[in-house]
Order: C-alpha cells, then sequence, then structure tokens
C-alpha cells in the first residue's frame, strides 16, 4: 500500500513541467531576447577585433610613414589614414583592445572589492559597518570624473615594482585600471550592502546559523552566492562606465601612455581636423566607441530583468 | 528633528575630514618628486632642496618631532668644514652628547644661526633640535589651508580663494542654464512619452534617449563646434559676443537629456502604477489631469534629489565645454593646473567639488525630512 502511494507521488512529480534554476531561467529568456542576442554578438565581435588587432600588426605605434600621411579613406585603408600614415581601421581597433581590457581590469578589482567589503559591512554591522560606509561615502563625495582625474594626477610618472616582471605603471594603463577599479568599487558595495542587510534576515541564514555554521561559510556559501546576479548585472554596467572614463581620461591625457592608441588620443589627436575636412579619425573613433556602449547599455538592462525576478512584472 | 540634523552635520564633518585626509595622501604622499616636476629633469640636489622649503614641502608629514636628524659622510683624507643652522651649538647633538664634545668635532665658529664644525673623515649623524612645535608639519598647514580655501597656487602665488572668486561666476553661467533648461526639457519630454506609455511616440522617445545616452559626449562637442564654424564662425569659439555661451549650454543640455529623459520617465511610470492613480482614474478624471496634477507633483521629490546631486558639477562647470569653447571657469582652471603640476590648485578644486557634494547631499536629507511626511527618523 505504501509502496504504490510512493510511486504515484513520483509520477506526479514527473508529470510536473521541468523547474529551472534562476540561471537557467535567465539564460533562457535571455536567448530569446533578440535585442541581447545581438548585444551578446557586438561586444563578441569588439572582443575579437581586440585580440585580432594585437596580431595584425607587431609594432604599430613606431610604424609611421609619412607619405601616406592623412588619406582619406579607399580600397587600401577603408578608414584612411591618420597623421604619421598609419591605417585608422587599426588603430581603431587597437583603441577597442585599450577599451574592452580597461572594462574588464577595471571591473575585475572593482566588483570583487565591493562584493566582499559590501557583503562583510552588511553581515557584521557596527564596527566593520560604520568604517566600509564611512570609506566608501568619503570617496563617494569626491564627483567620479575628479576623483579619477585626482588619481590619475597623483599617479603620474609613478612605476611600482620597477624591474620585477610585476612591474606597474601608474602613469599609464595600469594606473587607469586601478583608478577606475578604486572610484567603481563604491557602487557595487553600496548595492551589495542593502541587499546582504535584507538576505541575512532571511529563514535560510537564520537555519544556516541554528546548524552552527560559522561566520565564513554562511558568507561565502550562503550569502555572497546569492548575490553574484548583482555583480553580473553591475558588471556589465561599470563597464560602460569605464570605457567612457577612459576616453574623456584618455582625451585630457590622463588615460594611456602618450602615442598608445585609444580612442580618446585618437578624437584628443584630431580633435581640430573636422575643421580641414579631415572627419575620418574621429569619426571612426566615436562610432567604435557609440556601439559598443549602447550593445553594453542593452545587454545591461537585459541582465537586469532576466537575473532580478524581484523587477518582473 | 533637531537631534537628527546634528547627527547628519558630524557625520558630514567626518566625511569631510576624510576627503583632506585622502587628498593629502593622494597629493602628498602618493604624488613623487614634485620639486623635480617644476624645477625640469636637470635640477640639482641643492635646487630641489631650496625648491621643496620655500613651498614648505621639506616639513615633517604628519607630527613635527622638533627634531632634524643630518647625516655626513666625511671622505678618508682632509677634514671637511660642514655648515648647519641650528642657532646655537647647543642644539647640535650626535648620539646624545653636545656635538662638539664627540671626537673628531670641533667648533669652528658660529655665523649668525649657522654653525661651522670641522669634522675628521667618518659618518656622523647630527640631530639638531630645531624647537618647531609638534604642529608645524605638512598635514596640519594642508588642513588648515585647504578648511580656508587660502592655499596659494605654485605658478602664480595666488590664493585659490580670489581665484575662485574671479572663475567661477564662468563656471556658473555655463551650469546654471544647463542644469536648469535641461531638467526642464528633460521633465516635459519624460511627461509626454510616459503619458503615452506603450505607445509610438513613448517607443520612439526610449529609443532616442538610449540613442543619445550611448553618444559620447566628446562626439557632441566636437559636432556641433564643427557645425557652427560651418554656420558662424565667431559663435563657435570664446566669449567675444555674451551670445556665444549658448552653444555649449545647447550641447550640454542636449548630452544630458537621453540620460535625464529615460530616468524621468521611470519615476514617472513607477508613481503611475500606485493606488491613489488607480482610484483618481476610477472616479473618472481624465488621465491628462491625474499626470499633470497628482503625478507630477508626486514625482518631484525624487527628481530634484537627483538633480541636487549634480550641484558639484555646477561650479566645476563642464570640464570639456570649457576647454573647447575657451571659457575661463574652473574647470578649465583644472585642466590647466593639471597640465602645469600646480599641485594646490588641483587638491583644492577637488576639496571644493567633495565639500559642495558633502553640503548638497546633507541639504537634500534634511529637505526630505521637512517636505516628506512619509519619511521617518531613525
Amino acid at each position: 500500500m505504501t509502496e504504490t502511494s510512493a510511486r504515484t507521488e513520483t509520477n506526479h512529480l514527473q508529470d510536473l513541467p521541468q523547474g529551472r534554476s534562476l540561471w537557467g531561467d535567465a539564460f533562457h529568456r535571455l536567448r530569446r531576447d533578440r535585442a541581447a542576442v545581438a548585444s551578446v554578438i557586438v561586444i563578441g565581435i569588439y572582443a575579437v577585433m581586440a585580440v585580432a588587432a594585437s596580431f595584425l600588426h607587431d609594432d604599430f605605434i613606431a610604424s609611421k610613414n609619412y607619405k601616406l600621411s592623412n588619406q582619406p579613406p579607399s580600397a587600401q585603408h577603408w578608414l584612411g589614414t591618420d597623421v604619421f600614415g598609419r591605417d585608422v581601421l587599426l588603430k581603431t581597433m587597437l583603441g577597442a583592445k585599450v577599451s574592452m581590457t580597461v572594462g574588464l581590469m577595471a571591473n575585475l578589482i572593482a566588483i570583487p572589492l565591493g562584493l566582499i567589503l559590501g557583503a562583510l559591512a552588511g553581515y557584521f554591522g557596527r564596527r566593520v559597518d560604520d568604517v566600509v560606509v564611512w570609506l566608501y561615502t568619503t570617496l563617494a563625495s569626491i564627483p567620479g570624473i575628479m576623483l579619477l582625474i585626482a588619481l590619475k594626477y597623483a599617479f603620474q610618472g609613478k612605476v611600482l615594482f620597477r624591474g620585477t616582471p610585476f612591474a606597474l605603471d601608474l602613469g599609464g594603463i595600469h594606473g587607469l585600471y586601478i583608478a577606475l577599479g578604486v572610484v567603481s568599487w563604491i557602487h557595487t558595495c553600496r548595492v551589495v550592502r542593502a541587499e546582504t542587510l535584507k538576505i541575512k534576515e532571511l529563514d535560510y541564514v537564520t537555519a544556516a546559523r541554528a546548524l552552527g555554521e560559522g561566520h565564513a561559510r554562511i558568507l561565502f556559501f550562503h550569502i555572497i552566492p546569492n548575490l553574484l546576479h548583482l555583480a553580473i548585472i553591475l558588471f556589465s554596467l561599470g563597464f560602460v562606465g569605464a570605457i567612457t572614463a577612459e576616453v574623456i581620461l584618455s582625451f585630457l591625457g590622463l588615460g594611456v601612455e602618450v602615442g598608445t592608441p585609444s580612442w580618446g588620443t585618437m578624437i584628443n589627436a584630431a580633435r581640430l581636423d573636422l575643421v580641414v575636412g579631415r572627419w575620418w579619425e574621429v569619426t571612426a573613433a566615436c562610432t567604435a566607441m557609440f556601439f559598443i556602449v549602447l550593445a553594453l547599455n542593452i545587454l545591461g538592462d537585459r541582465l537586469r530583468d532576466a537575473l532580478d525576478p524581484k523587477l518582473r512584472t | 528633528m533637531g537631534a537628527y540634523v546634528v547627527r547628519r552635520l558630524v557625520q558630514a564633518v567626518f566625511t569631510i575630514f576624510g576627503v583632506m585626509v585622502f587628498t593629502f595622501l593622494l597629493f602628498r604622499v602618493i604624488a613623487g618628486d614634485i620639486a623635480a616636476a617644476h624645477l625640469g629633469p636637470k635640477a640639482t640636489l641643492q635646487q630641489k632642496k631650496d625648491w621643496a622649503h620655500q613651498h614648505g614641502y621639506d616639513k615633517p608629514l604628519f607630527i613635527n618631532t622638533g627634531l632634524e636628524k643630518h647625516k655626513h659622510t666625511v671622505p678618508p683624507g682632509e677634514p671637511w668644514e660642514i655648515r648647519i643652522e641650528a642657532g646655537a651649538p647647543e642644539n647640535v647633538s650626535i648620539g646624545g652628547a653636545p656635538a662638539h664634545t664627540v671626537a673628531g668635532v670641533t667648533l669652528v665658529r658660529t655665523e649668525g644661526k649657522r654653525i661651522i664644525y670641522q669634522v675628521a673623515p667618518g659618518e656622523y649623524e647630527f640631530t639638531v633640535r630645531t624647537g618647531q612645535p609638534w604642529y608645524d608639519s605638512q598635514f596640519v598647514k594642508y588642513i588648515v589651508t585647504t578648511a580656508t580655501f587660502a592655499t596659494r597656487s605654485i605658478i602664480t602665488n595666488e590664493k585659490l580663494y580670489s581665484i575662485i572668486v574671479e572663475r567661477a561666476p564662468y563656471s556658473l553661467a555655463l551650469t546654471v542654464p544647463i542644469m536648469a533648461i535641461g531638467w526642464a526639457a528633460a521633465m516635459f519630454i519624460a511627461t509626454i512619452v510616459a503619458y503615452y506609455r506603450g505607445g509610438l511616440l513613448d517607443r520612439v522617445g526610449v529609443f532616442l534617449s538610449v540613442l543619445g545616452m550611448c553618444i559620447p559626449y566628446l562626439a557632441f562637442i566636437i559636432g556641433i563646434q564643427y557645425l557652427m564654424f560651418q554656420i558662424k564662425p565667431t559663435m563657435a569659439y570664446g566669449l567675444a559676443n555674451p551670445f556665444n555661451v549658448f552653444v555649449p549650454v545647447g550641447i550640454g543640455v542636449l548630452a544630458g537629456l537621453g540620460g535625464n529623459v529615460r530616468f524621468y520617465r521611470t519615476v514617472v511610470l513607477d508613481e503611475t502604477r500606485r493606488d491613489y492613480v488607480r482610484t483618481a482614474l476610477a472616479k473618472g478624471l481624465p488621465l491628462r489631469v491625474v499626470m499633470f496634477k497628482h503625478i507630477l507633483k508626486n514625482c518631484m521629490l525624487p527628481i530634484l534629489t537627483n538633480l541636487i546631486l549634480t550641484v558639484p558639477f555646477l561650479i566645476m562647470g563642464s570640464l570639456l565645454l570649457e576647454s573647447f569653447f575657451g571659457i575661463p571657469g574652473l574647470g578649465d582652471l583644472l585642466l590647466s593646473s593639471i597640465n602645469n603640476r600646480d599641485e594646490p590648485i588641483v587638491s583644492g578644486l577637488t576639496f571644493l567639488t567633495a565639500l559642495l557634494y558633502v553640503v548638497a547631499n546633507l541639504a537634500t536629507d534634511i529637505s526630505y525630512v521637512i517636505f516628506d511626511p512619509r519619511v521617518k527618523l531613525s
């Protein structure tokens, strides 16, 4: 008798539609969303361009050919040439490399930092919370672009660990990663802290505590995994911020090293070219930036819709 | 209420102090050899020392112990003459004993404050008691001068306060209209778009605002400045004609429109899902009336909060706009100070924006308590 009822129950369960995890569900939703798929493809193209650019030319910076200076777009140079006679298409691709690396590295610093500090502050409260909150309110009270400018200004000409394989050129692109990391962990930390405050009161955390699990285990096995969807959303939005900031800083001469091809240095080099009719370099840099920012913005929105069930209507 | 305001004030003071400590660490401790940057790579050690002394960069960083240490190594051979600024011979000691009693060191003479010793070959560490108070350090001076905006430019020796007074009006002439017009335009478009939500106008509006958000700010500036050069070259640069300011203002409004419309639309739509809106519609009020009389009023708080938080940018002006259009405001000052490595000005301006932000934030929080009865003090 008991055996049969158990079997019916199993059959009954099998009849139910297959459940999906949050991630599986999100993946499914994103795959059906044409705009999201298109954005992923665009981002993929930029990533491929960034990787390919490094293989296409050994030494772009030194490859100057004044005979080809400032040529308009042609069959040979699809986007024309710059003032040193270098191919603008290749330059734009190298700019994509800088932008993608900066976006990635800045977030690889900012997201884990914000995630861990935010979770610690929210979970432990009291003194830990006070210190973390004081730290981020202090940093946040300097407007983002000012803070970036101040950091990069202070970093000028500094090289850490000089002469070792880990040399960090703070005046150049490495300083840019760090400065952007320092600026953008604030937002992550704030969001994560607020979410942790909610999660730590939930039943499953109370249950884990009642079972005698330690703080570290609760934090790393129960709380942080439930914050990862936020990390993904913040990552895609942080990427946009990092790319735009890199362009503005490089434009001001505070970004990558002088001479490194980046969209910001391209716009700076060609800002007066438009008046004399040389439109291709500025246009290439601005267009390249427009599409990656558009794709990342759309993807960020769609990720938020797919991953944050509370926002679903 | 009073207790809340006091607590927020205390927090604000802590934040501002934090900003000072942070900028001090950044500009004085992390930022490298400032003397070398000003004197060029060929400057001698003595020139650098003199420069640092003149600008107070040779003082102890945090606390002045009142003791100065000088190391001297005399190579084998003839004894050397060593001059030390100390005031009197009893202020100079080596390893605790008065300097002239140590073997190998003989007091030659004193010239005013300078004491001259003849020193035999060997290594000596002179300790000079300067009698300076503990607070005579870079940190304390930095805090005091920053808080009072009394720092002086390294290049022109002008006081930061008078520079700000002179230049801020230009920045304000640029940013106040940008904020006001930008807010009104975005509010207008967002309300219309939200009114026709789901319709063609809404979708076109959202699409355009996303496009506007993604066009780089630099592209707006360069493109429109180029157009102005084609249409009316006299208006494309400088302030020869007061009307010229409308070009950068237009760019600022246009560049911010996309993001603002999108944000305001979300706020308005969030509000339309509330119960009182349903009730108003159910009792037969037309959507137009509900939208403009009820919803807009309730949307103002989040929107104004958002607006107040942009106040720091008011005074900084728009950095890029000022540099492109040759407007001598504070943003332009910041950029030229960075190029000239005018550290006191860069750090002073950083502090100014932070101060404005903290004050704006404080004002928002307090106005929330005053204007929104739902906000409870905890």
